[in-house]
């Protein structure tokens, strides 16, 4: 268990749900990422706040970066990151993942954390099911 | 003024957006291979698995429980006129496939949605393909969900 990281972990852990409880308070929307992003083109008419929100999605991660640097991979002083498989194996992972959040309405964030944090029935199967699956697809896959 | 280009409701999204790209790259969970590392059940036994993920969502969902506890003694959010509630509560079968295809891609590449995007920061190999597909495939999907939604009506 030499990468765990508790603290790290809880902290950002916290953050992204003080996001999610802001942006439900605030102006009461889901921060599901990938409702958010399958959302971006019309028919959609509120594609401005999507779109202010990745952005700021991006910056965060930068600025935290700079900020916090060294924490694991990312930014000055870390590990440069490096996405797992060829690009024909990220591009089939992109697509499944596409199709399957807009499908299944929603990921981690939207079914995970906002779906299981409202009681919601339908995000606790899809949580399930998604980690079940991938956890299979893993020790299928042997990519680790 | 409640609408969705007012500055208030602009301002909570870049807050909240910032908030959560911090969080993924503090979590550390920007790193594929961590995810990974947590999805690799196989490695319990060697000592070589990462629990970091469960912490991570753990923790947002306990925080994310106040926001909506406090949210039910409200009719309205602050900048909107109504909390967009998912209008789906029955289980049906798109919810089921769609979390086996999102299972099968995660599980191949680490990479969720949320992460996807705050990588551009970082602009690892490979991630605009990413980017793309994820694009593609999301845009198929509502031509999928059309024709599933259609079929039910028809049946």
């Amino acid at each position: 268990m030499e990468s765990f990281s508790p603290l790290g972990a809880l902290l950002g852990g916290a953050m992204i749900g003080l996001a999610s409880a802001l942006l439900w308070l605030g102006n009461g929307r889901i921060a599901g990422i990938s409702g958010i992003f399958g959302q971006l083109l019309p028919p959609a008419n509120a594609m401005v706040w999507r779109l202010v929100f990745l952005g700021a999605m991006v910056a965060g991660g930068f600025g935290a970066a700079i900020l916090i640097p060294g924490l694991g991979v990312g930014g000055p002083g870390g590990e440069p990151v490096q996405l797992v498989g060829n690009p024909l194996w990220i591009v089939v992972s992109g697509l499944l993942i596409g199709l399957g959040t807009k499908i299944g309405n929603g990921c981690t964030s939207g079914h995970g954390v906002c779906g299981l944090a409202r009681f919601s029935y339908r995000s606790l199967i899809a949580v399930i099911v998604f980690f079940v699956v991938a956890i299979v697809t893993v020790a299928a896959t042997g990519v680790v | 003024m409640k609408n969705s280009i007012s500055l208030p409701y602009l301002a909570v999204a870049a807050l909240s957006g910032t908030l959560f790209g911090s969080g993924l790259y503090i979590s550390q969970m920007i790193d594929p291979l961590k995810v990974l590392r947590f999805l690799d059940f196989g490695a319990i036994p060697s000592g070589g698995w990462d629990p970091s993920l469960a912490f991570v969502i753990v923790a947002a969902i306990g925080v994310m429980y106040i926001g909506v506890r406090l949210s039910k003694r409200r009719n309205a959010p602050l900048f909107d006129f109504r909390f967009h509630e998912p209008v789906a509560k029955q289980l049906d079968a798109p919810l089921v496939i769609g979390a086996v295809l999102f299972g099968i891609g995660w599980g191949m590449s680490g990479i969720c949605p949320g992460p996807a995007i705050t990588l551009i920061a970082f602009m690892p190999e490979n991630l605009m393909m990413f980017l793309g597909a994820l694009f593609v495939g999301s845009f198929g999907g509502t031509y999928v969900q059309d024709r599933l939604t259609a079929k039910q009506v028809t049946a």
